[in-house]
């Protein structure tokens, strides 16, 4: 059996076929549609052009996305920022932008602090991390801005600005002597385009009171940011005696946080504290940081990712 | 004036993360970038002015509605509209003309011919995909956006699709002339 452009179910099926692609057909009628393609030659032909079409516009879904120039953000940000309206707090210069939120979430540190510890990680290096080992981010006197909401006003000013990467390679061994003379370390940096999340370059970012290297990684139609620093004393040793103490591929979760409508990922691995962030679904962002841990070394002198923990 | 702050914070925080989703769907409805940018522009003011309207749900959808009937609105003051009427609403045969099977063509498209085949669409087309395909929208937040039934979505992302491959086929993607 065939369905020819004449016969009357064939603008149907095709229907069918669009909404099964998009996951978008019920069950039954999935199970239905798989048994009629599997006879009718048309409908297959059909479902498998519509699929590589799917297929090719998501591969190029980075290209395929307009941005705004610097100069168009630049543009937006005043019309939204002026008049007598109040200053938008993300779209305004960094130093602006944190005292306005330091303002904003007086409040909320406090109750967010004490109530929303991160899973696995000791209170003492949560709260060493944004106050001892880096200097406050907020201007003296202002209370310290939390480190997610640092992290995501940097992701969403640099998509934003549609310059989401200074240095724009895919070749580790483009980005990595990228950052050398520009920060004091030098980052991991690994591509996972044969996971499924093509390395797109990296970017100086400043987080937590110091420039911060940021890695670049398509994520299916979006883009993650990945912010990599030294760690603390206090969260190596949390990480290497700790309940997350598998800083390598076996590792304890990263603990995840979400704030409007965006995914942060929090982990310490290879000394470094590594901060994951995105609007893609939470399980694929969990997918990147799954295969990023796997492809990092566990620490600076890499064991193989199974040794036993530190003692 | 402080109710004004609250509404106006729970505004940044609700609706502005979308604004990059904003800029994309305008660039594309627009086609054009000046014209895009004061879409966004006049279609934010407007939403930071009917905030206190958005009742809940998906301020994705809402804001990107609001995109959508600002760049419609827009093009009607101007007369300026496309010739959109001359499109076929008639769901094409399933059957592909024959040759080598479209897939193994399709998959190869690159960027350059997709962005070229996706801005030849109709506008009712190209929103669907873009919304779609770009943005990962599900159908309930498209036919939001759109202001249409969930089956309209439907038949216009298939047609959509059709209109994609013939206009791919014929632009000899994979390296290939018909």
């Amino acid at each position: 059996m065939t369905c020819t452009g004449s016969s009357p179910g064939a603008a149907e099926r095709l229907l069918q076929i669009t909404a099964y692609l998009d996951g978008e057909l019920d069950l039954t009628a999935a199970v239905e549609l798989e048994r009629h393609v599997e006879e009718c030659a048309g409908c297959k032909r059909a479902l498998e052009a519509q699929r590589a079409l799917g297929e090719a516009i998501r591969a190029n879904a980075g290209e395929l996305r307009f941005r705004p120039s610097p100069e168009e953000a630049r543009r937006l940000r005043r019309a939204l920022g002026g008049g007598a309206a109040p200053p938008v707090w993300w779209l305004s210069p960094p130093s602006q932008q944190l005292r306005s939120l330091a303002a904003l979430l007086l409040v909320a540190v406090g109750a967010w602090s004490v109530g929303r510890r991160w899973p696995g990680v000791p209170a003492s290096s949560e709260s060493s991390a944004t106050s001892a080992a880096q200097a406050p981010a907020a201007a003296p006197g202002a209370p310290a801005v939390p480190i997610t909401e640092e992290i995501l006003a940097s992701h969403l000013r640099a998509l934003l600005a549609g310059h989401p990467e200074d240095v724009a390679s895919s070749d580790r061994h483009t980005v990595k002597p990228w950052f050398a003379g520009r920060i004091d370390y030098s980052p991991p940096v690994v591509d996972l385009a044969a996971q499924g999340f093509p390395l797109r370059g990296g970017r100086l970012d400043y987080v937590a009171g110091r420039p911060v290297a940021v890695l670049v990684y398509q994520a299916g139609n979006h883009l993650a940011s990945v912010y990599v620093w030294p760690a603390d004393a206090a969260a190596v040793g949390a990480a290497a005696g700790g309940a997350a103490s598998a800083t390598g591929a076996a590792g304890a979760p990263a603990a995840a946080s979400s704030r409007r409508g965006f995914q942060l990922l929090r982990w310490t691995q290879a000394d470094m504290t590594w901060w994951a962030v995105s609007d893609v679904a939470p399980e694929h962002l969990a997918e990147l940081v799954r295969k990023l841990r796997q492809a990092l070394p566990a620490s600076p002198a890499p064991p193989p990712p199974q040794s036993p923990p530190r003692p | 004036m402080r109710d004004e702050d609250r509404g106006r914070r729970r505004f940044e925080a609700e609706v502005l993360p979308h604004l990059d989703a904003a800029y994309n769907l305008a660039r594309w409805l627009a086609r054009d970038a000046g014209a895009a940018e004061d879409v966004v522009q006049t279609a934010c003011l407007r939403a930071l002015r009917f905030f206190d309207g958005f009742q809940g749900g998906s301020a994705r959808a809402w804001l990107l509605a609001i995109v959508r009937n600002t760049f419609y609105s827009g093009l009607r003051q101007q007369r300026a509209q496309e010739p959109e009427a001359v499109f076929d609403e008639e769901v094409h045969s399933v059957e592909s003309p024959g040759g080598d099977p479209e897939a193994d063509l399709l998959r190869h498209a690159d960027s350059t011919q997709l962005r070229q085949a996706i801005a030849a669409l109709p506008a009712v087309f190209r929103e669907v995909i873009v919304l779609r395909e770009i943005e990962g929208l599900p159908y309930k937040e498209i036919a939001a956006v759109a202001g249409i039934p969930i089956g309209t979505v439907m038949s216009r992302l298939a047609r959509a699709r059709q209109h994609l491959q013939d206009d791919l086929i014929a632009r000899g993607v994979g390296g290939r002339r018909p």
